[in-house]
């Protein structure tokens, strides 16, 4: 990348408050360090340890989310044309707030729209209801996760997620989603 | 029956089974690359053990972390326990947790919502 151009993303990710942010493909050892990142930069702001957690577990159920979802179309063996996610975290005012965005098949956007707009009606109690009709479902078979990631990020957000899906090409939907604490 | 002893990673705990003296300990965090993997000999070893117990089961929790997935786990180790339990097996649970993190105390508290074994809260 040319140095100024650089500068400007540079820039960019500054004018928006941005701590940390990640682009390109996750693997596990990708998601613990940028992790351990976040956690050491949360604790030198000497902030309380159930913020640092809050923080932090958002960060890891989102990009989990989105190798996961990888993964499981590479299974599939239709992978994600260019591999990749991102993820970032950035502070505005006194919140923080956790983002990321991936590609997704223009197949599951029905039924991940569906979720979201579930979960963005549902107060809290309404939201621990689900949480635990979720958590006591038996696993399904091949599954790498429990169901339970966006709705107990929609339980520690501040306000309803946030969330886009944007249409890339016939196959594919850019999807984002954006969670303050 | 065999000791159950997984060493602790950065993103996984401890698990240290010893079914002669009945004491079970999950201790660290848990958000590995896949729970279901890492959890999956934890739970055939229960299934074989709580078929006989020792006379009194007691398992020891220091969970700080749980990411979703393993909360998931955690729960159906729970499950299990609490079928003994519910037959009539002395078993239970103790849950220990950091006073500075209140978010440990919130998720030991929905955890033992779920269940009808003794399930103590103790603070460090």
């Amino acid at each position: 990348m040319k140095g100024n151009e650089l500068f400007n993303l540079q820039e960019l990710l500054s004018r928006q408050k941005l701590l940390i942010c990640f682009s390109g493909p996750f693997s596990h050892s990708v998601i613990e360090e940028l992790g351990k990142a976040v956690r050491n930069h949360l604790e030198n702001e000497r902030i309380e340890k159930s913020a640092i957690m809050d923080v932090f577990s958002v960060y890891v159920e989102q990009a989990q989310n989105v190798r996961n979802y990888t993964t499981s179309r590479e299974t599939l063996g239709r992978p994600i044309p260019a591999n990749s996610g991102i993820v970032v975290i950035g502070k505005e005012d006194d919140h923080y707030v956790v983002s990321s965005g991936n590609l997704v098949e223009a197949d599951d956007v029905p039924g991940l729209s569906a979720m979201l707009e579930k979960l963005r009606g549902l107060d809290k109690a309404g939201l621990k209801a689900v949480y635990k009709e979720q958590s006591r479902k038996p696993r399904e078979a091949g599954a790498s996760g429990a169901g339970l990631g966006l709705i107990d990020m929609a339980r520690k957000a501040t306000r309803p997620l946030e969330y886009s899906l944007r249409a890339v090409d016939d196959a594919y939907y850019f999807f984002s989603l954006e969670v303050q604490l | 029956m065999e000791k159950l002893r997984i060493e602790a990673s950065s993103c996984s705990p401890l698990i240290d089974f010893d079914p002669a003296a009945g004491l079970l300990r999950i201790d660290g965090e848990s958000y590995p690359e896949n729970s279901f993997d890492f959890y999956a000999p934890v739970f055939s070893w229960l299934e074989e053990y709580l078929k006989d117990p020792a006379p009194a089961v007691v398992l020891d929790i220091g969970l700080s972390y749980l990411n979703t997935s393993s909360i998931k786990c955690m729960i159906d180790v729970l499950e299990m326990l609490d079928g003994a339990h519910q037959k009539g097996r002395t078993v239970s649970v103790r849950w220990h947790y950091d006073s500075d993190n209140d978010r440990a105390l919130d998720m030991a508290e929905e955890f033992a919502e779920d269940v009808s074994l003794p399930f103590e809260i103790l603070a460090h």
